[in-house]
């Protein structure tokens, strides 16, 4: 019988400071004598991230954000003996600088619907006791006692929910397919290999709640008819890993996993694989490579996995998110399911919301919310100052959406009609400081080292893509260079041999729709308007605006500004590196970005061409 | 098998389930351009050069026709402009990959490029990473020694860590399916890759140029699937395979094992053949130290207009050789070998000398004992070689030394000149001798036959009866009998074949009624009379349990009878109590009634001794 505790501090936030946050905790409760009554537990991630650590206690719910090792004390002497919340750790709404205390009031979760990260950051991931005691294994239960395999599937269908990893197959409808297809041994697999540059959502998920995705693929084998399940993790996520071992031993332990699970006869196993780490490895037939043994590379998928998958048998592979959405659709019905979301998107998605917004984490919400929601309500907006230029969506393979497209709703279909797409749910939002050629080529440099180069549209023409951007960042660009990417890009993305391929041209065709603009003035005018690409433009000093305070002077690396005390300065252009520097710590708006070609540059051309910055900062 | 009816290019075609797209098109015709399939190899789909146009329930997409299968209701369009487009964009990628290829200039030649649109990072590049020699080393060959490593622009071909790997066997299916040449086998110095110099080139092949029938053969030792076969003793037979799988007519099969045929025939000529001595026995001639070190025969198989050099007498490099060394009674008239003359070496010399100064003008040394030109213009060629200028050093060539540079060093005596002299050569010719084949015993066990000292199969008579045996119906021809050159071979086989003919034109044969039978009554079925039978005469009747005389092949030459521990066994017309009846015929005198005639018996009619005319 698991003790009683009269509190619990829930820490989030693992990897960051939390570690030493929990010892300190435990240490100061112990040291008052309080580890007897007060609980600390370990959870998974809550997605607030910019304020994390972040504390909650349990029963009164205070939501502490941003923690410090030096606040545990007063936390543990105000809150957890006294009973009064710590006003200071409490989250402000930045606007009104009003003290909000719990943590449902708070925009950022308020706007926000959770289904699948449900328990995340709620519970101890590693307790199978508090899963269930949060209503765990309930579906579980009411579908191997009172339900059939095609009732499942049915129930599923009805809850029109589809595929979370990207593409958006209806669930439903794959299941089935898998049921019906011809053979004796079947696979329920789960994909965990989350490999998006700034997307955390599955990692979350498997890290912060590891028993949703053992039921929901515990389900599912029950629906398609199989005796094994595999979960394809990652070997960058060992958290996960552990999580998902630990709670498949006591799945194990409980009877939840295993033959004759909760008594009903029907048997089955998870086993985990862990993936090396190669993007190309969430493409499903890759994926089934890698769990064969085999180098993951992908296969033409002419005959579907549903028929011939893993080891040539009918196999459903869905992402984790997939199949962490199934227990409440057991438990609730797939009419409640159905309820939420769009016409033909059903349910929550949850994304990465990250890049240049004041909150960025993991949120989930429902379908059919629009862009501005996500980025103005939950994500808080752009920081001060300045614009929301586009959002990205869909990954490494996803595109690019103008702010003028900002009440789009997100679901599957409006997505892939503004040239994006769902993907796994990455979203990056870009300011004005965001160079769309330089975004097109951060994506390319990605794909260019993740796809597998097995064929030679993808491998060769990605290469060649990334070269004619770089070409055009670094001031190469020549007339026509927009039409050889474009068809470039066409070519690949038509005869690409699988999704990674297909999808790769995405960043430069959706960039170039929307924003060509802005690549005709990177090459015709040889001027980067987002002040990104240091080959094409340069640093001035306005001087009817400077007031001479010298800070720039103390900026500057290397040394090349110059100017007395309240006279205008002036850059010396042979020096300057174009780091940006003066420009950032000028609080005039006295240093501006012109066009290299507007500038007097030494003899020595003295562009000092560095590679361009990292993009997403 | 069910049939499905597709629309290629609005041609209209119904095949049977299971083919590709590409397979369907190439069979009717319709050319659609590939770099990375091969009909024997798992389709593979990376080149992505076989795009086309699939349009199914009214949706059209692109797909490589090497992997979509050909459906029921598809209609495909292999040449649209949407495909053309493609194509040449793909195109110009592989060309700026691999600007120097041929075949890729081709093709991008047919789609209008005739330069790299995209800069070239190395020139030398040829491989398109197709992905070809990977599929046959793994699944054909199943040798595991190429793979690719790397990701990306990082792809790469090649053995685990580029390092060279004992696993290769050096078989060169990789370089043969390679689409663009990028793949060269090196033969090493010594080891794995070593080749046999003048060997043949693949595991099938057709022996000779002149090979009647003339039809392929799979040289079971260096095929693939035999070996793995002879690995697992006969368990597993699944690799490679391409030669039956490619095989329009069907012809190969595997399991095709020798048989054996039971024929009754009425004479037997022995053919056997010779075999040629090994030059490595005799280890002062350094054969197999250099590659430049040949036998008579591979010299003849390097001079073939056939042959690895299209006839061309060259070095192991390449070069043509300025001096050239013949050594004669290479394992003949010697006693450390074989002391018969071997008779064809002197000619063969001396035609390989001649061959030698009229294809390539080099210097050659003969080194021989004596120059045995014996037959009929021999003699004559003997002398316009020596007016070609061959130099004939009389005396035997004693050794030959393989120096570092590479050259060769033959060593011997003229015994003309009462010198030791020596030549550095670049080539040295061993005139090997020949000799009986090394399983000529069970062959003269099989038939009878006798051999004579030097291992060949002994004629009935040297100068009476050259071509029979002893065992009636055999016959000997050409060099089984013994050393012989063309011409004497040729009349050898004619006089057997014209004996054979006289016996069984004959249609019976005549045997001596003096032969001997068993009495099956006392025979205790010890076998002893089988084993000394010399002509294979007496037979073991399993059924009876006795030996039993073949009539038509016993001679009645008595060993058995004189051997038969029981008794069982008797000459006919030639039986104990015959002899012995003899004996006392011979030994009785008549008992002379005298008349009554006072004429005493004359001395010459009295029994020859003394003695016994005394104790009669």
């Amino acid at each position: 019988m698991a003790e009683l505790y009269r509190a619990d501090v829930l820490v989030s936030c693992l990897h960051g400071r939390s570690p030493e946050l929990v010892s300190a905790l435990k240490q100061e409760l112990d040291r008052r004598g309080l580890a007897g009554e007060v609980k600390v537990v370990e959870t998974g991630c809550r997605g607030f991230c910019t304020m994390g650590p972040v504390l909650t206690i349990q029963p009164n719910g205070i939501f502490y954000t941003d923690v410090q090792l030096a606040d545990v004390p007063e936390i543990v002497e105000e809150t957890l003996v006294k009973g009064r919340a710590v006003q200071r750790l409490l989250y402000k709404e930045p606007a009104t600088r009003k003290v909000i205390p719990n943590y449902d009031a708070i925009p950022f979760y308020s706007k926000q619907m959770r289904i699948v990260l449900r328990n995340c950051g709620m519970i101890d991931p590693q307790s199978i006791d508090e899963y269930i005691a949060v209503g765990g294994y309930e579906a579980l239960g009411k579908v191997l006692s009172s339900m059939t395999p095609e009732q499942v599937i049915a129930e599923v269908q009805k809850s029109g929910l589809r595929g979370r990893g990207g593409a958006g197959f209806a669930t439903g409808r794959k299941w089935e397919h898998t049921r019906k297809a011809a053979g004796e041994v079947k696979y329920v697999i789960a994909n965990g290999d989350e490999g998006d540059p700034g997307a955390f959502m599955d990692r979350a998920l498997m890290e912060g709640d590891p028993y949703a995705v053992l039921e929901g693929l515990t389900i599912g084998g029950f629906a398609v008819g199989t005796q094994q399940g595999y979960i394809y993790v990652r070997d960058e996520y060992p958290l996960a890993v552990q999580n998902l071992r630990s709670a498949i031993d006591r799945a194990h332990e409980y009877g939840l996993l295993g033959s004759d699970v909760l008594g009903s006869g029907f048997d089955f196993d998870i086993r985990i694989v862990r993936g090396a780490g190669a993007f190309v490895c969430g493409e499903s037939s890759a994926l089934m490579q890698s769990l064969e043994g085999k180098v993951g590379e992908p296969r033409a998928k002419h005959v579907h996995a549903t028929d011939r998958g893993l080891w040539d048998r009918p196999s459903c592979l869905n992402n984790v998110e997939t199949w962490a959405n199934i227990p409440p659709i057991m438990n609730k019905g797939g009419e409640w399911f159905a309820s939420i979301g769009t016409e033909r998107s059903k349910g929550t998605k949850a994304f990465c919301l990250v890049g240049k917004v004041r909150n960025p984490g993991l949120i989930e919400v429902p379908m059919g919310i629009t862009l501005r929601e996500i980025v103005d309500d939950i994500g808080g907006g752009p920081p001060k100052g300045r614009e929301i230029k586009a959002v990205q969506t869909g990954g490494p393979s996803g595109g690019c959406i103008p702010a003028s497209m900002l009440d789009l709703p997100v679901d599957y279909e409006s997505l892939t009609e503004a040239g994006s797409m769902m993907g796994s749910g990455g979203m990056i939002v870009m300011d004005d400081r965001t160079c769309m050629v330089d975004i097109a080529r951060y994506f390319i440099d990605f794909l260019k080292d993740e796809s597998c180069g097995k064929c030679s549209t993808c491998r060769e023409g990605i290469k060649r893509m990334l070269e004619i951007l770089t070409n055009i960042s670094a001031g190469l660009g020549k007339p026509g260079d927009i039409e050889v990417l474009e068809s470039l890009a066409k070519t690949v993305q038509l005869a690409s041999l699988c999704g990674l391929g297909k999808s790769a041209p995405n960043p430069v065709l959706s960039t170039l729709h929307y924003f060509r603009e802005e690549y005709e003035k990177h090459i015709a005018e040889q001027f980067c308007p987002a002040g990104v690409c240091r080959a094409l433009i340069a640093y001035q000093v306005v001087a009817e605006k400077c007031k001479g305070c010298g800070l720039c002077i103390k900026a500057c690396p290397q040394e090349g500004i110059s100017g007395t005390a309240r006279q205008p300065h002036a850059i010396d252009q042979v020096k300057c590196i174009q780091c940006g520097a003066c420009f950032e710590v000028c609080r005039l708006d006295a240093i501006q970005v012109v066009p290299r070609s507007a500038v007097t540059v030494g003899s020595n051309g003295g562009n000092g061409y560095k590679p361009v910055r990292e993009v997403v900062r | 098998m069910s049939w499905v009816t597709l629309t290629i290019d609005g041609q209209t075609i119904q095949v049977e389930e299971g083919k590709t797209v590409l397979e369907v098109a190439r069979e009717n015709g319709i050319h659609i351009p590939t770099l990375c399939y091969h009909p024997a190899l798992e389709p593979y789909g990376a080149c992505r050069l076989c795009v086309v146009e699939i349009i199914r329930k009214g949706w059209s997409s692109l797909h490589t026709a090497c992997t979509h299968p050909a459906w029921d209701g598809l209609e495909v369009k292999t040449n649209s402009p949407l495909v053309r487009d493609v194509r040449k964009t793909i195109m110009g990628l592989l060309l700026s990959r691999c600007p120097n290829v041929p075949i890729i200039q081709e093709l991008a030649a047919e789609y209008g490029i005739t330069a790299p649109p995209f800069p070239v990072e190395d020139p030398t590049e040829n491989c398109i990473l197709c992905g070809l020699c990977v599929r046959v080393c793994n699944d054909m060959v199943q040798a595991h020694v190429l793979n690719f490593s790397g990701r990306g622009v990082k792809r790469q071909v090649g053995p685990p860590f580029m390092e060279k790997t004992r696993q290769c066997i050096g078989c060169g299916a990789c370089t043969s399916v390679c689409p663009t040449g990028a793949i060269e086998i090196v033969l090493e110095e010594a080891g794995v890759y070593q080749a046999k110099p003048l060997g043949p080139t693949a595991a099938i092949y057709v022996p000779t140029l002149q090979a009647v029938p003339r039809v392929p053969v799979i040289d079971t030792d260096s095929c693939i699937r035999f070996r793995q076969q002879d690995r697992t003793n006969g368990a597993i037979a699944d690799a490679c395979g391409a030669c039956q799988m490619l095989c329009e007519a069907n012809a190969i099969d595997f399991d095709q094992e020798d048989e054996f045929l039971d024929l009754d025939v009425g004479a037997i000529v022995v053919a056997t053949g010779f075999e040629m001595w090994d030059a490595t026995k005799l280890s002062q001639y350094s054969y197999g130290k250099s590659p430049n070190i040949i036998t008579g025969l591979e010299f003849e198989r390097l001079s073939n207009a056939g042959g690895p050099t299209g006839g061309e007498i060259l070095l192991a490099d390449g070069r043509k050789p300025e001096r050239v060394a013949v050594i004669h009674c290479v394992g003949s008239r010697d006693h450390n070998a074989h002391e018969y003359c071997s008779r064809i070496c002197c000619m063969y010399s001396l035609k390989q000398a001649h061959l030698v100064r009229d294809k390539t003008g080099a210097e050659v040394y003969e080194f021989y004992m004596d120059m045995r030109a014996f037959g009929k213009g021999y003699e004559e060629f003997y002398e316009r070689v020596q007016e070609e200028g061959v130099v004939m050093v009389r005396g035997r060539g004693a050794e030959v030394e393989v120096l570092p540079s590479g050259k060769l060093r033959v060593t011997g005596e003229d015994a003309n000149l009462g010198k030791l002299v020596a030549a550095d050569v670049d080539m040295v010719v061993l005139s090997t001798a020949i000799e009986a084949p090394h399983d000529a015993s069970e062959v003269a066990s099989l038939f009878g036959l006798g051999r004579t000292p030097d291992g060949f199969f002994a004629e009935a008579h040297p100068k009476l009866r050259p071509v029979e045996t002893n065992t009636d119906g055999v016959f000997l021809a050409g060099c089984a009998q013994g050393p012989k050159d063309v011409p004497d071979t040729v009349a050898h086989a004619g006089a057997a074949a014209s004996m054979a003919l006289a016996l069984l034109g004959k249609g019976e044969v005549t045997i001596s009624p003096a032969i001997a039978y068993v009495d099956e009554q006392f025979c205790s079925a010890c076998k002893t009379c089988i084993s000394l039978c010399p002509y294979t005469a007496i037979g073991f009747v399993e059924a009876d349990n006795v030996a039993r005389v073949n009539e038509a092949l016993c001679k009645g030459c008595g060993t058995c009878v004189a051997t038969c521990p029981a008794g069982a066994i008797t000459a006919r017309h030639f039986t104990d109590a015959q002899i012995l009846a003899q004996i006392e015929g011979l030994f009785r005198i008549p008992v002379i009634e005298i008349p009554n005639t006072q004429y005493p018996i004359p001395d010459t009619q009295l029994p020859p001794t003394k003695e016994s005319n005394h104790e009669r």
